[in-house]
């Protein structure tokens, strides 16, 4: 799958498309083989994060101001959201390099060092260096060591990717649909419009897509259910309501390649006859919106949305329709009543949207990294997209891995990809020599794994073996700074918070494990409180939709991998990880500890207070709410189980006091 | 501080001119409202109905079921506290109960003179800066708690914290502005 020539310098056959594609061919010449030097400047929501908008604007001073002819162009995200804002810079007859990060405020030294070639001075080029890229395709071979700088094949981040539908993800401008379509975006299209819509939705079967919204059901068949449906309108919609938080995929995919996203629907509407198309997306990602607006604009503008798409008699409008703030419309019946300017809740099941979906008509809803895959299958054939992945998840994924990892981002690898391998390897596991405790996958929904599974391979029946769910690609590491029963707690108020209030079962339920949840974390759990979170279990699968049937799987997780900590919690009234606060207080050992003073200076609870003249000492309880003593005073201050230092104080022969007082 | 209840039916109508009336367009129309005046005052939510074709109860029934749509005025600057799972493992929520007693005001509200307000941010996926907070839309982390009180206080003093840069275009939402949007040049 290396190929060093963007198979769109090839005709298609469709006249319309060709035109434009030999006319896109000098851009990317140009792109691929600069003259003259070519910055390509990471404008996406992480990079804009680090302050890329100031170094953006500090850049292009620096570069007006310059004796070297330079061009900048924005693009979007490589995948390194842990060394943003990066830029890459490729000089005429060299291979592009990038680095990151690169501080706001350094772009005079940037352009000073390496358009203008002058000594590092506030920029160290070697040590911001991520890596030298292969110019073109993120495929294509590696490169060697240039300037000192190794091959970015080397780097741990990057060398195990499969990058498909990232292919050209942070190297394209995703803003230039003549870009897009120089490295191939809409070839896809031209041959599906030679195919019939049978014959596309058999391929697409054939190569085995599933939607990546977590569920895997298989994309080629839900067309079908589409393409039978009964006409003449029918619709079709793009769900980018990525709620789950910590997860990120379709946010970077929309910011990065918003036109593989669109050919991908503009093939959908040849398959199953759909003519009009909605994209929902997330209030919370502005950007990926008005990239996505703009390329729907543009494509309308050349033929290749809107009616007789490239001359065909196929046709396809898109519209785009932000959301409003509701998790539950990432439900496809959430997100269909959304559509339709209700309240976000998700409809009873059956009618399915196939049979009856927004507005009444028939609908077909995928995940946008769904779509996005549609034109590799076509383009390269089912057997080339099954090269990659497992039998249950042919292909390729993107993963967006967070938490405590030494390096958070994007990252696109094969399904069956071992867990451990992507968090520890590429993700450079816990910093600062910590154990890691356990893995969050699939958002609230998801569940909890212990660390002990780190090894399962990334694809989904090991997950749902062990009652969690892969879902849409965020993976979010712990390590035994945290509690599981407040992450439980954390999952099930979310999930408390976003129901939609249909089913009693749920907010009702939700409302339950919540409260009994908060009891155990101030030391009021009772033995009998697992069998009452079993009963609630089983109460919310009598509800409506997933919302609530997956909402006790973070109490699964809870009991079945870390019931050791819960049953601390419960029966020790400890928290090993000091997270709960009611379960610890803070001691004073060295009250004449210089610290002291700036820790009462910022104490928000007010009660570190002046002990004499040279000492302190804390009034009450209440610091230990807000953490600041250990962060700011780490050697004055000691955390301690509260309830075992009470009996120690009490009864000082108990059998608690036999337990290792802390491991965190 | 209260910014004024009436308002201008006469532009909200222009506003929503070109949108057909059905329930379909509801959450556009929400959007534009709010877009315009910063939240969705009653008066409002009725012109919305009115252009719609559609009752007042069509309306309302949506405008407070969703998060990002906002019932009262907007605090001048506005604190959005992460409520991320990346944030929380890194001390997030201990951020918040800083935020919450330094700023004097619980999540979800405003201070007394409505001079800030503190709400709860769903995730925007930038987890390598957590635990963050956003002001004005504009994300200032990792923090630690040292910083996060200090970074309160100055919020509390009136100071601009984390000022968007000279030359940039803004890319607004309700739930929050990806900062300053540099314009794309190359873009069409």
């Amino acid at each position: 799958m290396t190929s060093a020539q963007p198979s769109a310098m090839n005709a298609t056959g469709n006249a319309a498309y060709d035109a434009m594609a030999e006319q896109a061919r000098a851009l990317r010449e140009s792109r691929d083989r600069p003259t003259r030097p070519l910055i390509r400047f990471d404008l996406t929501t992480s990079s804009v994060a680090a302050g890329a908008d100031a170094l953006l604007v500090d850049l292009r001073a620096a570069l007006a101001g310059s004796s070297v002819e330079a061009d900048l162009i924005t693009v979007g995200a490589l995948g390194f959201s842990f060394a943003q804002p990066t830029v890459e810079v490729h000089m005429p007859g060299k291979q592009p390099v990038v680095y990151g990060p690169v501080l706001p405020g350094q772009g005079a030294d940037f352009v000073a060092t390496l358009i203008e070639g002058g000594e590092p001075n506030g920029f160290d080029p070697i040590d911001a260096a991520l890596g030298v890229r292969p110019a073109g395709s993120t495929l294509n071979a590696a490169v060697a060591t240039q300037d000192g700088i190794p091959p970015l094949h080397e780097h741990p981040y990057w060398g195990p990717q499969v990058r498909r539908v990232m292919e050209w993800m942070g190297v394209i401008d995703p803003d230039d649909l003549d870009e897009a379509i120089s490295v191939g975006r809409y070839a896809a299209l031209t041959k599906a419009l030679t195919m019939e819509p049978m014959e596309i939705c058999e391929l697409v079967e054939a190569a085995g897509l599933g939607g990546r919204g977590g569920a895997g059901f298989p994309a080629g068949v839900k067309w079908k259910f589409l393409l039978g449906a009964p006409g003449p309108l029918k619709y079709l919609i793009l769900n980018a309501d990525e709620g789950d938080p910590g997860a990120f995929v379709n946010r970077v995919l929309m910011e990065s390649d918003p036109h593989l996203v669109l050919e991908g629907l503009a093939i959908a509407g040849r398959a199953t006859g759909a003519t009009h198309g909605f994209i929902y997306v997330r209030d919370e990602y502005p950007l990926a919106a008005v990239r996505m607006q703009r390329a729907i604009e543009q494509a309308t503008a050349r033929g290749l949305l809107g009616p007789n798409l490239l001359g065909s008699e196929t046709s396809l409008t898109l519209e785009l329709v932000r959301g409003a703030g509701s998790y539950v419309c990432g439900d496809e019946l959430g997100l269909i009543a959304s559509l339709e300017g209700l309240r976000g809740m998700p409809k009873i099941k059956p009618p399915f949207p196939a049979e009856r979906g927004a507005f009444g008509l028939p609908s077909n809803v995928n995940n946008t990294e769904t779509y996005a895959n549609a034109p590799l299958a076509v383009r390269h054939g089912a057997e080339w997209y099954r090269e990659q992945g497992t039998e249950s998840d042919p292909g390729s994924k993107m993963f967006s891995i967070s938490g405590t990892l030494a390096r958070s981002g994007i990252v696109e690898l094969p399904f069956g990809y071992p867990m451990d391998a992507l968090l520890l390897e590429i993700g450079g596991g816990v910093p600062e020599g910590r154990m890691p405790k356990g893995i969050q996958p699939g958002g609230p929904l998801g569940g909890m794994l212990h660390a002990d599974d780190l090894r399962l391979p990334l694809e989904r029946p090991p997950f749902a073996e062990r009652g969690v769910l892969l879902g849409s690609g965020g993976l979010i590491l712990f390590d035994e700074r945290t509690c599981p029963v407040d992450l439980a707690y954390y999952f099930i108020t979310f999930c408390e918070d976003e129901s939609c209030g249909r089913c009693t079962t749920c907010h009702g339920g939700s409302q339950r494990i919540t409260e009994i949840l908060d009891r155990i974390m101030q030391g009021g759990g009772k033995e009998s409180d697992l069998e009452l979170l079993g009963v609630l279990d089983r109460t919310l699968q009598n509800s409506n939709c997933f919302h609530a049937q997956l909402t006790p799987f973070a109490i699964r997780g809870l009991t079945r991998f870390f019931s050791d900590e819960l049953r601390e919690h419960i029966v020790e009234k400890r928290c090993r990880a000091h997270v709960c606060s009611g379960l610890i207080q803070y001691r004073l050992t060295d009250p004449q500890h210089a610290d002291l003073e700036l820790a009462a200076e910022l104490e928000p609870s007010g009660t570190l207070v002046r002990d004499g003249a040279d000492g302190w000492k804390l009034s009450g309880r209440g610091a230990e709410q807000f953490g600041l003593l250990p962060e700011v005073a780490p050697d004055a201050v000691a955390v301690e189980d509260r309830f075992i230092a009470l009996l120690d104080e009490q009864q000082p022969d108990h059998a608690l006091a036999e337990l290792p007082v802390s491991a965190g | 501080m209260r910014m004024p209840e009436t308002v201008d039916r006469a532009h909200l109508t222009a506003l929503l001119a070109d949108l057909p009336a059905e329930q379909g367009q509801l959450l556009s129309a929400l959007h534009r409202v709010q877009h315009e005046l910063g939240w969705l005052p009653r008066e409002a939510m009725s012109i919305v109905a009115k252009q719609l074709k559609i009752s007042e109860a069509q309306v309302y029934g949506p405008a407070s079921y969703y998060a990002e749509f906002r019932l009262d005025p907007p605090p001048e600057r506005l604190v959005t506290w992460c409520s991320g799972p990346s944030c929380r493992i890194l001390g997030g929520d201990k951020v918040r109960r800083i935020l919450e007693s330094e700023l004097g005001c619980r999540l979800g509200g405003k201070s007394d003179d409505a001079s800030l307000g503190l709400w709860l941010g769903q995730c925007n996926g930038t987890c390598e800066r957590a635990p963050q907070i956003w002001v004005d839309g504009r994300v200032v982390g990792p923090l630690s708690l040292a910083e996060t009180v200090r970074l309160a206080r100055r919020l509390k003093a009136g100071e601009d914290v984390a000022p968007a840069p000279d030359g940039a275009v803004q890319i607004e939402s309700t739930a929050m502005q990806v900062g300053a949007y540099p314009d794309n040049e190359h873009g069409s």
